[in-house]
């Protein structure tokens, strides 16, 4: 079975490591890389794709040395490989210009703001998996687990 | 490492090929022609597929189309026409015949369906009526609770059972995680939800696709109307409904004392949608008495298609909300029974088993039961792709069978226990999105579905019955 890929990006472990905990119980249906930085996370976006494989979700920091997180949403938003990608941008230090840049250029799907509650985090995470499951039209009954009821049936009412 | 997958596609593929290239006197079957030996092939690969899902169910038939076309069609791949030589070659299929499969009038009556389902969807249709229709039941979690199954069922019995759960289940989010944690009806409720789906399915001729299938096989003298569907179906559906229901309460009584459904919305009233309420009581007035104006399901599901594509109320970016794969299975399916029956394949597999030796309850029996164990594990429609044509072979061959209703009676009965599995999360969709919630024990919905599958198939044998009492057959 496919799995899809879901990409960290933080310049800090020990935000890395949080996520870890709070996703483990995805790793079943779902690949999840770490990545330090934006360029890093670029690479690994590039080779995914290189091999076929399908990026789904992109939970990306704002702060971040060298290329900053929202630089990178926008060049993963321009980049016609990656239209499905869902992207969610994850920090507590942008600020109200970034924020408006995030949501008008780079097209970002949710925002969370750390520090996040673990729950939430889980929940905002299978809504767009899900969202993204449906819209590259991979069968939704192999990923029960890691799937958001409510925007699954949404979604499945407008079908016929 | 080999996947799974990949294992089961080479093991369906190997015994494909090797049941294409041996000697035809190989086969077990008499008076074997060599394009009926390809059919075989075909239909066991479609057999092994719909099975094992190496691919997508709906991909296997438009693979099975596909063979077909360019195995035993008039327009065949040059090596394998008939270059005068073979004298058992069999007779060829038309190639415009097997392509026509994709269009044929019971996949237009569908697409009327779909038509209506996306107006009804896109208006609001469905949860007004929802909210409207609940509001009799009260605020007694039983009374909610069959509230709740009944407009599941008529809802499928026009939609799709996928949808209407999809829908029936996000309407009782909220009540469910209101309920207390420990109170047992919310499993009545997650398992009310999907049953109701299934059984209503059978309630019309588009209810679900097995029933479409079906109709490929009832016709000439054993045609069946919508209208007549119903009349029998309908009683079917209600009983079986109301046993479920008395069922889900006895395993797992509700424990909360009022339950309130908080539906918000109102009709609308714009032209468009006013337009939507009509053509759609119209279609359906229009198909229940399809024996009194001359136009047959077929052609009265065209009119919904005209008037909400000429309306703008479907647009070209709702028709892409149309679930083609549902349409290309069943495609695949009629494309399957008439290669096996234009070839007379079908009859030659029936005519090497010894059935007459058999007793026609015991054959009834069977062919029923393992419609529903395959349906359980397998798609429904896939089921009834592969059991209908042997089956309407077996009722037309079989002598014995007319005292109980011949082949009409035996599709009928198949049919309907194609629709009766659904004691397994992998049974039907409507199951699987029950099992999502996470509220669900398997062990209560496989001992619930066990139980509605032997009563409603015993329901299926009794209406049988009175069916021929009253002459239906």
């Amino acid at each position: 079975m496919e799995k899809p890929v879901i990409i960290c990006v933080d310049d800090q472990r020990e935000v890395l490591a949080a996520l870890r905990k709070d996703l483990a119980g995805l790793t079943e249906k779902c690949e999840i890389e770490y990545c330090e930085s934006a360029e890093e996370a670029g690479e690994i976006m590039n080779a995914l794709d290189d091999s076929g494989e399908t990026t789904a979700l992109l939970i990306c920091d704002h702060v971040m040395p060298r290329k900053n997180g929202v630089d990178f949403l926008i060049e993963i938003n321009n980049d016609a490989r990656f239209t499905r990608v869902r992207k969610l941008l994850l920090t507590g230090q942008a600020t109200h210009q970034d924020t408006i840049v995030a949501i008008n250029e780079a097209a970002i799907d949710r925002y969370v703001e750390k520090p996040w509650q673990a729950e939430e985090l889980l929940k905002t995470v299978k809504i767009l998996l899900t969202e993204f499951l449906l819209v590259s039209g991979m069968d939704y009954q192999s990923y029960l687990e890691i799937i958001d009821q409510e925007t699954l049936y949404e979604q499945l009412r407008k079908r016929t | 490492m080999i996947s799974k997958k990949t294992m089961h596609l080479s093991i369906s593929v190997v015994a494909t090929l090797l049941v294409l290239v041996i000697p035809v006197s190989w086969i077990p079957i008499d008076g074997l022609t060599i394009i009926e030996q390809r059919i075989l092939a075909i239909f066991l690969l479609a057999t092994m597929f719909w099975i094992l899902e190496p691919i997508p169910i709906f991909a296997t038939s438009v693979l099975i189309i596909t063979l077909e076309l360019v195995m035993v069609s008039d327009k065949a791949f040059f090596l394998f026409q008939n270059d005068g030589s073979v004298a058992n070659f069999g007779s060829i299929i038309a190639h415009k015949e097997i392509m026509a499969t994709f269009a044929s009038p019971i996949i237009l009556l569908f697409l009327g369906g779909f038509f209506m389902a996306i107006a009804a969807t896109k208006y609001r249709l469905d949860i007004n009526l929802a909210r409207v229709l609940l509001r009799p039941f009260g605020s007694d979690p039983r009374k909610v609770l069959l509230g709740l199954m009944v407009i599941t069922a008529v809802f499928s019995m026009f939609m799709s059972n996928t949808a209407t759960t999809a829908m029936m289940l996000a309407l009782l989010a909220p009540i469910l995680a209101s309920l207390e944690k420990s109170d047992t009806g919310k499993m009545a409720f997650v398992l009310g939800v999907p049953f109701a789906a299934n059984i209503g399915g059978i309630g019309t001729p588009i209810g679900t696709p097995p029933n479409a299938v079906a109709l490929k096989y009832l016709t000439g003298e054993n045609a069946i109307g919508f209208g007549n569907w119903m009349g029998f179906a309908v009683p079917f559906v209600i009983i079986l409904l109301g046993f479920t229901w008395i069922l889900l309460l006895r395993l797992f009584p509700p424990q909360s004392a009022t339950l309130a459904l908080d539906i918000r919305g109102k009709f609308l009233k714009h032209w468009k949608a006013l337009t939507v309420y009509v053509t759609m009581g119209i279609t359906i007035l229009l198909w229940l008495l399809d024996a009194f104006h001359g136009m047959n399901a077929y052609v009265v599901a065209m009119i919904p298609v005209a008037v909400f594509t000429a309306t703008g109320i479907v647009t070209t970016e709702d028709m892409k909300r149309i679930s083609w794969d549902v349409l290309w299975l069943v495609s695949g399916g009629i494309a399957l029974g008439m290669a096996m029956e234009k070839s007379g394949l079908a009859m030659h597999i029936i005519d090497s088993i010894p059935f007459a030796a058999f007793s026609p309850l015991l054959i009834v029996g069977v062919a029923t039961v393992i419609t529903i164990v395959m349906a359980t594990f397998m798609s429904n429609t896939a089921t009834a792709n592969l059991m209908l044509p042997i089956v309407a072979a077996l009722g037309i061959s079989l002598g014995g069978l007319e005292i109980l209703g011949g082949s009409k009676m035996l599709i009928l009965a198949v049919t309907f226990a194609s629709s009766l599995a659904m004691s397994l999360a992998i049974s039907t969709p409507p199951n699987a999105m029950a099992q999502a919630t996470g509220l669900v024990e398997t062990r209560y919905m496989r001992k619930s579905g066990i139980i509605i599958g032997v009563v409603g198939l015993s329901g299926v044998y009794i209406l049988m019955f009175v069916l021929r009492q009253v002459g239906f057959f």
